[in-house]
């Protein structure tokens, strides 16, 4: 299944922020990651995917946190999470 | 649930706890999350409603359990099969009728993954490894006895037909961990197949006879000697499963995707027995249901020359979760290549 055209607002290596509170009632974003800073580091478009859920929701992202900048720590570890759109905004290059 | 070439299916069973814990995780996964929920739904919807069940149950009186063995191991291994059996037996009667198609959003909906309110209470399992084994004897029996009153009201109301349970039960088997041990065995060996899997995904397993299948887009993390890749849905429990059949059944387990985002070396160390070097960077992939990921792990040293098949042989299920390295040739059992 081919991704439909990007419409994408992030770019790879774009710094996001989660938001808090889901704009649009999606609730496919881990508690644990809102409010948290990452890099996109994948731009997956938008997928239809009607097994799953009814709507086409916004275009996804694979973003990329450290460990220690979501849970604290001194880690070196990442997580990257698959994001959609809608839950991301701009945020300044961290450090 | 079995590992693609477990070494271990004959051998003695040394930790009765440990087997006890996951027959009882496994049994309310199914229990609390794929079988109570549908009851719940098709009532509310009223295509299968509480009264046929009851009506259907009092036509089907409860077989007791035959005479149930002495040795614990022997009792652990009989709690094993059953719940095989009920496992099976829940992926039979997971299909829709033609009159009410359900969307999988809304059954996570319902079922509670996505707000705790709506998740069906487990039973505590606490006390001696006798009193947990003999509860899990009881427990087993009723959920059984549910599901089968289940599966017969279906057929009886015309839910669902013969031809369409053996249908379900011919995809089951014929779906497997092997898809995916030939895919890793594929990509190793062939550089232009590897690339066209990281990009385009289930579209390149084609070339395999593979079915593609349909559940979003798969997400195919490459581990290198610097980087070690680890799958988990913290919020479901998806996966390429329609490519790859099951995942290790601790994938759904609450307590794996807890802790693994927040401290996924420590858990491999400690729960896996996978210790990574320092200079290894773990990536854990929490995914949606619309990319799902599989780890493409590292070729083992020495295997050089070797076959598709037999370093297909060299991949786990663990291994595709990433919670394992494919296996080391020389930890395959004699005569395994």
């Amino acid at each position: 299944m081919p991704p439909s055209q990007p419409m994408h607002r992030f770019r790879v290596g774009d710094p996001v922020q989660v938001e808090r509170a889901n704009p649009l009632g999606n609730p496919r974003t881990p508690r644990y990651i809102r409010g948290k800073n990452g890099v996109v580091t994948v731009l997956h478009g938008s997928i239809v995917n009607p097994i799953d859920h009814h709507g086409v929701y916004p275009p996804l992202c694979s973003v990329l946190f450290r460990v220690r900048d979501v849970f604290g720590g001194s880690s070196d570890d990442t997580l990257s999470i698959d994001l959609h759109e809608d839950w991301l905004k701009p945020a300044s290059p961290s450090r | 649930m079995a590992q693609v070439h477990s070494t271990q299916a004959h051998s003695h069973m040394h930790d009765f706890e440990g087997h006890v814990e996951a027959v009882e995780a496994d049994l309310e996964y199914w229990r609390t999350k794929r079988l109570e929920p549908r009851l719940i739904q098709l009532h509310r919807r009223g295509v299968l409603t509480f009264y046929y069940l009851v009506r259907t149950a009092a036509a089907r009186p409860v077989v007791s359990m035959t005479a149930v063995a002495q040795d614990t191991e022997a009792r652990i291994r009989a709690l094993e099969d059953g719940l095989d059996d009920y496992i099976r037996g829940i992926g039979l009667v997971s299909l829709d009728g033609p009159g009410y198609p359900s969307v999988i959003e809304d059954t996570r909906k319902e079922r509670g993954d996505y707000d705790d309110f709506f998740r069906i209470a487990k039973p505590s399992h606490d006390g001696t490894l006798e009193e947990r084994i003999t509860r899990l004897e009881h427990q087993l029996g009723e959920y059984q006895y549910l599901l089968d009153v289940f599966t017969r009201a279906l057929l009886d109301k015309g839910v669902l037909t013969m031809e369409a349970i053996e249908q379900q039960r011919a995809f089951l088997t014929g779906r497997g961990a092997w898809h995916g041990a030939r895919i890793v065995a594929r990509a190793w060996v062939d550089p232009v197949f590897k690339q066209a899997l990281l990009t385009k995904g289930r579209e390149a397993v084609r070339e395999l006879n593979i079915p593609p299948g349909r559940l979003g887009k798969l997400g195919v993390a490459e581990n290198t000697p610097t980087l070690h890749n680890i799958v988990v849905c913290t919020l479901c429990s998806c996966y390429p499963h329609d490519l790859l059949g099951d995942p290790p059944w601790w994938y759904r387990d609450d307590s794996y995707k807890a802790r693994i985002v927040r401290d996924a070396r420590g858990m491999l160390a400690e729960r896996f027995n996978l210790r990574l070097p320092d200079h290894v960077e773990v990536r854990v992939h929490d995914s949606t249901s619309d990319v799902r990921w599989m780890v493409l792990p590292c070729r083992p040293a020495g295997t050089d020359g070797w076959s598709e098949e037999q370093l297909a042989r060299l991949v786990t299920i663990e291994s595709l979760v990433g919670t394992a390295p494919a296996v080391e040739p020389a930890a395959l059992p004699q005569g395994g290549r």
